[in-house]
């Protein structure tokens, strides 16, 4: 058990190989040394702490609500994670689905992308609990800067593409509304930053979820289109009809869907924000529930994108080179002028809520390798790196969207593509590192967690050769059925 | 507060004390009751000075680290080529 090490007194040279512990301070025998070199992070952990241990307290007297509190306390990084990641070249991806294939098939399909993303997620709450280090942090530790620095390498291309997609989706979507890009790009910005200045972990969680719930757009909007329920149903219970079409087009949006959903910048933010959030092991449980109830939610915003937008598919338009503001356009005779509006906030608030979430998980990765403060529990003069990575990805991706004539058609047709393609190492160092049970003692990866996670990275792998396969060879897959 | 509150929890869990939990109003100023709601490599101080080392990489995870990064590589350079053929469409 990891908690059984003892450790020996605080110095420079003598913990090298730290082994996570579940003593409480106060009784190490390193405390008056801790004491005295106690931060604002862990003075404001410990407020958030405090808060969950009387939860847990109450929760002895009163089963249901002090559970129901406890909740409330403990949930934020695994909701936030999934409702980032159904960001606006995922619900783009969502919308050229629905438009394209209707009702059927990729309705179960997007499920099931969730549910690889709870299985994989989940490693991420254990390590982050159980360690209290970040995701960018382990690997550089137990892999060494050589391995690290690809893993972050993968993570940076990644992160800043997708940060650039985030505010087409905000311009797009408030451009529906006739706002000037520059006025929602600057506006979207000026959001980021208010959310990062806080200085308070739980404050900027809470903003963040707060904007993050209006995701649920697409759920009137897709009310407003009328779906058939029974086809809804049926495509559910038996995963059909299946999609027909150009095979290498639909096996194009096999793999945009699944880069909906499982991306490696998740697994470095939903870890590093376990951390900041100050979770311990105790608190597993509850960052399953939080993993769990983000994936449904973000399953069910997700498949309402789609039926927002099978009525396109119905009436027979085009919708291959559709953006945002087009689809909400093109909606409007079908789901009227309050649903298209629907649909173009929700795609603003996509990008809005992945803005900041994926430029906190590069701030978060960039302070965990350099070793410089990177924790929203600290203030602006302590940790002005992470702020200014923070920042300066959010700030660069806004500008690059600003540039007239750049091809950011190119960087939206690859983001979700690329991040499938890098999934399988990113998932390689997790299940190296969940199965270490130097860092995780009793907590290391069960049987069935191995199987799921193995069998989830060579069904990334196949989807990736499939795409390549079909991208080499495009007449192999000029068949009109998947 | 008297520390000796803070350092047990009360079903013998770590990480956050009967003290705490039944105190009306801790002082967070005191760097006891802090140390009492965290875990040791909670606080930043510990977390600075103690790294985990580097594990020993086995024959078998180096191929397969190689293998993946490879495929990473292989699989931009496909992107690339699907992305100009998007981009420039032959009639």
């Amino acid at each position: 058990m990891p908690g059984s090490t003892k450790n020996p007194p605080l110095t420079a040279t003598t913990i090298r190989h730290a082994e996570p512990t579940t003593e409480i301070a106060n009784s190490s025998p390193i405390a008056p040394d801790l004491a005295v070199l106690l931060t604002h992070e862990d003075v404001d952990r410990a407020r958030d702490r405090l808060q969950v241990a009387r939860a847990r307290w109450k929760g002895r007297k009163s089963k249901t609500w002090g559970g129901v509190r406890l909740l409330w306390l403990l949930v934020g990084p695994g909701v936030l994670v999934f409702l980032g990641e159904n960001d606006a070249p995922s619900m783009l991806s969502y919308s050229a689905t629905g438009a394209r294939f209707g009702i059927g098939f990729f309705i179960p399909f997007v499920i099931f992308t969730f549910a690889i993303g709870v299985v994989v997620q989940e490693m991420t709450v254990r390590l982050g609990a159980v360690t209290h280090r970040g995701h960018a942090e382990l690997i550089f530790d137990r892999f060494g800067k050589f391995w690290g620095f690809f893993a972050m390498g993968d993570l940076v291309l990644g992160n800043f593409l997708t940060l650039v997609t985030e505010f087409i989706g905000v311009r797009a979507g408030l451009g529906f509304f006739g706002v000037r890009p520059i006025v929602a790009v600057g506006g979207a910005l000026a959001i980021v930053v208010g959310a990062i200045t806080t200085g308070r972990y739980w404050t900027w969680e809470r903003i963040t979820l707060g904007l993050a719930i209006f995701n649920g757009l697409f759920i009137p909007a897709a009310i407003l289109a009328r779906p058939d329920w029974f086809a809804v149903g049926h495509a559910l219970l038996t995963w059909s009809p299946l999609p027909v079409g150009n095979r290498g087009e639909i096996l194009l949006l096999i793999l945009a869907d699944i880069g909906a959903t499982v991306t490696p910048w998740m697994l470095f933010f939903q870890q590093s924000a376990v951390v900041d959030k100050g979770m311990q092991p105790r608190d597993i449980g509850a960052g399953r529930f939080d993993t769990i109830l983000g994936a449904l939610l973000a399953a069910t915003f997700g498949v309402a994108a789609i039926l927002a937008t099978a009525p396109l598919f119905h009436h027979g338009i085009n919708a291959a080179d559709f953006q945002a503001a087009e689809f909400a356009q093109a909606l409007e005779p079908w789901i009227g002028h309050l649903g298209a509006a629907l649909f173009a906030l929700g795609i603003f608030e996509a990008g809005i809520v992945a803005a900041i979430a994926i430029s906190t998980s590069s701030a978060y990765a960039f302070g965990e390798v350099f070793q410089t403060g990177h924790s929203l529990n600290r203030p602006l003069r302590d940790a002005w790196p992470f702020y200014l990575t923070l920042f300066g990805s959010a700030a660069a991706a806004a500008a690059l969207v600003l540039i007239p004539h750049f091809p950011l058609e190119f960087i939206v047709l690859t983001v979700n593509v690329i991040a499938v393609l890098a999934m399988p190492p990113a998932l390689a160092f997790l299940l190296l590192l969940v199965n270490d049970r130097e860092l995780m003692g009793e907590h290391v990866n069960g049987m069935w967690a191995n199987v799921l996670g193995v069998a989830i990275t060579i069904f990334l792998i196949v989807a990736g050769l499939g795409f390549a396969v079909a991208t080499v060879f495009p007449a192999w897959f000029s068949g009109e059925r998947l | 507060m008297n520390p000796k509150n803070l350092s047990a929890g009360s079903n013998g869990a770590p990480g956050e004390s009967a003290g705490v939990e039944s105190a009306a109003k801790p002082d967070l100023k005191d760097p006891r009751v802090v140390l009492s709601l965290l875990e040791t490599d909670q606080v930043v101080a510990s977390k600075r000075q103690s790294r985990f080392g580097r594990r020993p990489l086995s024959l078998g995870i180096r191929i397969l680290l190689w293998g993946l990064r490879s495929y990473v590589v292989i699989m931009l350079v496909i992107v690339a080529i699907a992305v100009i053929r998007a981009l420039h469409p032959t009639p």
